[in-house]
């Protein structure tokens, strides 16, 4: 394969972060013997400025439309392994905004001192290089590339604090991930017998005039990828790493994984379904359909049985990724990107704030939020409004207008099965977020949670709760991150 | 832009906001007073209302009939005092809102009992305190109320309609029936549940409306009815209808209603009864008719059946009952299906009957739910067997309005309770031509027998509760008959049920449906 041609503006802000991957281990390492707060400032700094570099790159460019990595193919446009297009500036936004919410959650104070702030650091953006690459990525071979660019510096961060709880899930997400991507590329080698290309755009082009001969082959090929993806994001039924993995991760990890890895293999599965594997009136895009009524209903139903906080978001962040499958499989980029954007800003918020409970009360019981209406009312009132969007209830209208967003993709559609489950699926998951909100406004409790909440810890969940409310008042922001 | 329905609107919700914002220990002792204030103002702003809306706009200011806009097609809508803002254009929502002779009436009857409650607050609170709370939560109700008649937007229907879930799901969670803690918050989790699953299958319907019309404006979707009875139009007209059969709630979808209405705290009940329930019937009258008036003759006969079974299982369900609470609850089943079959007829006189029930069983059922709260206070239980009877002897006042509310809860001519009823009864021997007659005069028949019923349970609870020998029971020593509070929260109800029995014509004539 020639490479003839390149922008290289395209892929400007994986190289940056990239690079800031690299300054960061190098601030860490060159550090010597100073303080030790002003190191983790010094590397939380380089990390966030390279994040920011990314965001100014989405402003100035987000109508611009940049190949990168293009051959000229005969009588067809050029088949590009990476494109930035008004797709790939929302679903990088998503993606930045939740790595630098981690990167707030992570500051000085908050961050579990065990864990080595430079390898961290480190890990964070490299996964956030892979994750954006994914996200811009057209051909089958950077896909994969990429997500296991995601996915390795995920269970090394999930490993960071040394305690048997945290190889253990790193081994299991590991083992998983290891398997997953085994399958995918089995599916991606028939893929490639049966088209004769990697590349998405002549995937999609091959694949409708296929040799009826060879037309189960590829809807099996094109399985194996989207199962393969299943396991990254954890769509039931190759959910099983994720609930033990989320809990036995420091919390800032599993809000990274909950946010930036999740976002990431939705991203992939995306750009995989709309330009490639999976054209409209593909029988892939019905496996979409009941993976995503499957995921959401097992997530929400596990979810109502659990005792723990973080247990919960785990099990609850496996039914919102079954909503994101519902719009994902009728293909409708918009509604996905927002969804997205609005789960990715709440979930950071609601891990902040079980970050803060659990730095106090390790057990992380549901029953230790008792009361906190009356004790912490901030902090209280901020979760509260991030579970009423996570369930997608006023006040919580960032949540419920991209909840509709989803509801609308799959009935302009033609999907009512799909849209009578969502809709069970909505009344589901609001008994389980109402669980955990009756808690916090159960009066009188015994011994409220009440302590001196960190100043940063105070000033992230307030910035969360700020952008939360903005996208409440103007969801239409939401859905303009594609333009 | 309309000023006037706006603060009416943004008013109650901001006041909570400030509310929550205030240091514990003093919002606790100004709420009530607050609430009241604010819950007063509401309610002079939505009398303003319909008051401007009567003045013809160009003539001096005197007062005349309707005669502005004659209505062919029942319950579509007649904007005023608009107001129509860009939104979420990805989304195709809008923010507009508008009022007319269907649905200011009802804000004044949701300004009136949300003040009479917060009035009701000043000296009557659940045991449990945390009063800024309550009065915060009924504010924000009161928002999510007025902003569901006003909306002109499907979707802004939708978002107002859901805003009451939380609050109410809280209010009777936390200051429900303090003697049974598992029951209220099963009973509060069952409430929202059923209603948010009922919400979500209403927006699909919406959705599929959109689908088909290009539009969740029902401004442009009552000019432009969508037309058909079969396939989509007949889909979205089954899960509109379905969706706020649940919140009316019909039969056989009412099960979640006795038990919220009889944990809720009394102003829980009394707004449950007296507001929410209205959203449902007057969803199906703003939305369901004008909008999918072909789909909605294919539903109707259907709508009427399982509205004379909600009557007949009602009235039936009100003669087992043991406790006070939960007998009127179910005899709000039967009023609403009332309310059902008179929506169902599609007639001018079953529609405007539909509508008169409606505000005559807000005024009805909220009395009868704060007598059932005053003589749960008195006696700590709500259970007939525990209070007793006799209750003419020991307090023989608040026994006269209970017996005064039933009455007029029965449909004794000349209340307020009858004219709704009979409307809806003949509604159902006229039914819109379109519509199988037949079946309608069994309906009008079975609907008949209903009244018969609900006159029996309604005496059978008078003669239990209020009569008997005084000697058997005598009166507790510290039970205050009628305090001034009660007096003075009870008697507008009292008044406007006899005004409005008296001279229906007050609201029957703006509701020329002809």
């Amino acid at each position: 394969m020639t490479i003839t041609w390149t922008d290289w503006q395209a892929i400007a802000v994986p190289l940056v972060l990239a690079l800031g991957a690299v300054a960061a281990l190098l601030v860490d390492g060159f550090w010597g013997a100073g303080s030790r707060q002003l190191k983790h400032l010094c590397v939380t700094l380089v990390t966030a400025g390279a994040i920011l570099f990314g965001f100014a790159f989405l402003v100035t460019q987000r109508n611009s439309v940049r190949p990168g990595f293009c051959r000229a193919a005969v009588e067809a446009p050029a088949e590009c392994s990476i494109v930035f297009e008004p797709l790939t500036v929302g679903l990088w936004a998503v993606l930045l905004i939740g790595g630098l919410g981690v990167v707030g959650l992570s500051t000085y104070g908050l961050l579990d001192r065990e864990i080595p702030v430079g390898e961290y650091h480190f890990l964070l953006l490299s996964a956030l290089t892979g994750a954006t690459v994914l996200a811009g990525a057209r051909d089958l071979a950077t896909i994969v590339i990429a997500l296991e660019v995601v996915s390795l510096p995920s269970f090394a961060m999930v490993a960071l604090r040394r305690d048997r709880r945290g190889s253990e899930a790193a081994l299991k997400a590991f083992l998983v991930s290891v398997l997953s991507t085994a399958v995918m590329l089995f599916g991606i080698s028939y893929l490639y017998g049966v088209t004769g290309s990697l590349y998405l755009q002549t995937i999609a082009t091959q694949l409708p005039g296929i040799d009826p001969d060879l037309r189960r082959v590829a809807f099996a090929a094109g399985l194996f990828v989207i199962v393969g993806f299943g396991f990254k994001i954890a769509a039931v039924p190759f959910h099983g790493w994720l609930p033990d993995t989320y809990a036995g991760a420091p919390v800032e990890v599993t809000a990274f994984l909950a946010v930036v890895s999740k976002s990431a293999g939705v991203a992939g599965l995306l750009v995989l379904v709309t330009f490639g594997v999976a054209p409209s009136g593909s029988e892939l895009r019905t496996v979409v359909a009941i993976l995503a009524a499957v995921t959401m209903t097992v997530g929400n139903l596990a979810a109502l049985r659990q005792g723990e906080a973080v247990r919960l978001l785990a099990w609850s962040s496996i039914g919102q990724v079954g909503f994101l499958l519902a719009p994902l499989a009728v293909g409708d980029a918009q509604a996905v990107v927002g969804y997205l954007a609005a789960y990715v800003v709440v979930t950071l918020g609601a891990f902040g704030a079980v970050a803060v409970v659990q730095r106090h009360r390790p057990a992380g019981l549901l029953t230790d939020y008792r009361g906190m209406i009356r004790s912490e009312p901030g902090l209280a009132a901020a979760l509260i409004f991030f579970l009423v969007v996570l369930a997608g209830l006023p006040p919580g209208l960032a949540g419920l207008f991209t909840k509709f967003a989803a509801f609308q993709s799959v009935i302009d559609a033609d999907l009512l099965w799909l849209a009578v489950i969502m809709a069970v699926n909505v009344m589901i998951g609001l008994a389980v977020y109402l669980r955990w909100i009756a808690e916090l406004f159960r009066l009188p409790a015994e011994a409220p949670f009440s302590v001196d909440i960190e100043t940063p810890a105070v000033t992230v969940i307030s910035a969360y709760t700020a952008a939360a409310i903005v996208v409440s008042v103007l969801p239409s922001t939401l859905f303009t991150l594609i333009t | 832009m309309s000023t006037l329905l706006i603060a009416l609107l943004a008013v109650p919700a901001l006041t909570a906001m400030v509310l929550w914002v205030l240091p514990v220990s003093f919002a606790d002792r100004v709420a009530a007073v607050v609430g009241s204030v604010i819950s007063g103002l509401v309610l002079v702003g939505s009398v303003w209302l319909w008051i401007d809306y009567l003045r013809p706009a160009d003539g001096p200011g005197t007062l005349v009939g309707f005669e502005t806009a004659p209505r062919t097609l029942p319950g579509k809508l007649y904007p005023f005092a608009e107001t129509d803002l860009e939104w979420i254009p990805p989304l195709d929502v809008r923010f507009h809102i508008a009022v007319d002779s269907i649905s200011i009436p009802l804000i004044m009857l949701t300004a009136l009992l949300v003040f009479l409650c917060c009035l009701y607050s000043l000296r009557i609170t659940p045991r449990i305190g945390r009063t800024r709370s309550l009065i915060a939560l009924l504010l924000v109700i009161e928002t999510g109320v007025i902003g569901t008649f006003s909306a002109v937007d499907l979707v802004l229907f939708f978002l107002f309609f859901e805003v009451v879930l939380i609050p109410m799901w809280l209010v009777i969670d936390i200051w429900g029936d303090e003697h049974d803690a598992a029951g209220r918050r099963r009973a509060a989790t069952t409430f929202v549940l059923m209603t948010v699953l009922g919400s979500a299958v209403m927006l699909l319907g919406f959705l599929l409306i959109h689908r088909q019309a290009g539009t969740f404006d029902l401004e442009v979707l009552g000019n432009n009815p969508v037309a058909g009875g079969r396939g989509v139009p007949l889909a979205a007209a089954i899960l509109v209808a379905l969706g706020l059969a649940v919140k009316m709630p019909l039969w056989p979808l009412h099960i979640w209603l006795p038990d919220a209405h009889a944990k809720a705290p009394t102003v829980g009940s009394v707004l449950l009864a007296g507001l929410l329930l209205k959203l449902g019937s007057y969803g199906l009258i703003r939305i369901l008719l004008p909008v999918l008036p072909e789909a909605t003759t294919t539903i109707a006969p259907y709508l009427g059946g399982f509205s004379t079974v909600a009557i007949i299982a009602g009235s039936l369900a009100c003669f087992a009952q043991t406790d006070v609470k939960r007998l009127i609850a179910y005899s709000s089943v039967g009023h609403m299906g009332f309310i059902g079959l008179g929506i169902a007829t599609m007639s001018p006189e079953g529609l405007s009957g539909a509508l008169f029930a409606n505000i005559a069983h807000g005024l009805i059922t909220g009395l009868l739910f704060f007598l059932a709260g005053a003589i749960k206070d008195r006696h700590d239980t709500s259970d007939l067997r525990t209070i007793g009877r006799a209750l003419n002897a020991r307090l023989p006042r608040i026994s006269g309005l209970l017996v005064f509310a039933s009455l007029a809860s029965l449909g004794l001519p000349g209340l307020a309770g009858f004219w709704g009823e009979m409307l809806a009864l003949l509604g159902a021997y006229r039914p819109a031509d379109s519509l199988p007659r037949t079946t309608f005069l069994v309906f009008m028949v079975i609907a008949g027998l209903g009244t018969v019923l609900t006159a029996a349970y309604f005496l059978r609870l008078i003669r239990n509760l209020c009569q008997g020998d005084p000697a058997e029971y005598p009166t507790t020593a510290f039970a205050v008959d009628l305090s001034r509070i009660e007096l003075l929260t009870w008697t507008p109800l009292v008044a406007l049920t006899v005004v409005l029995g008296l001279a229906p014509w007050l609201l029957l004539d703006y509701w020329n449906f002809v």
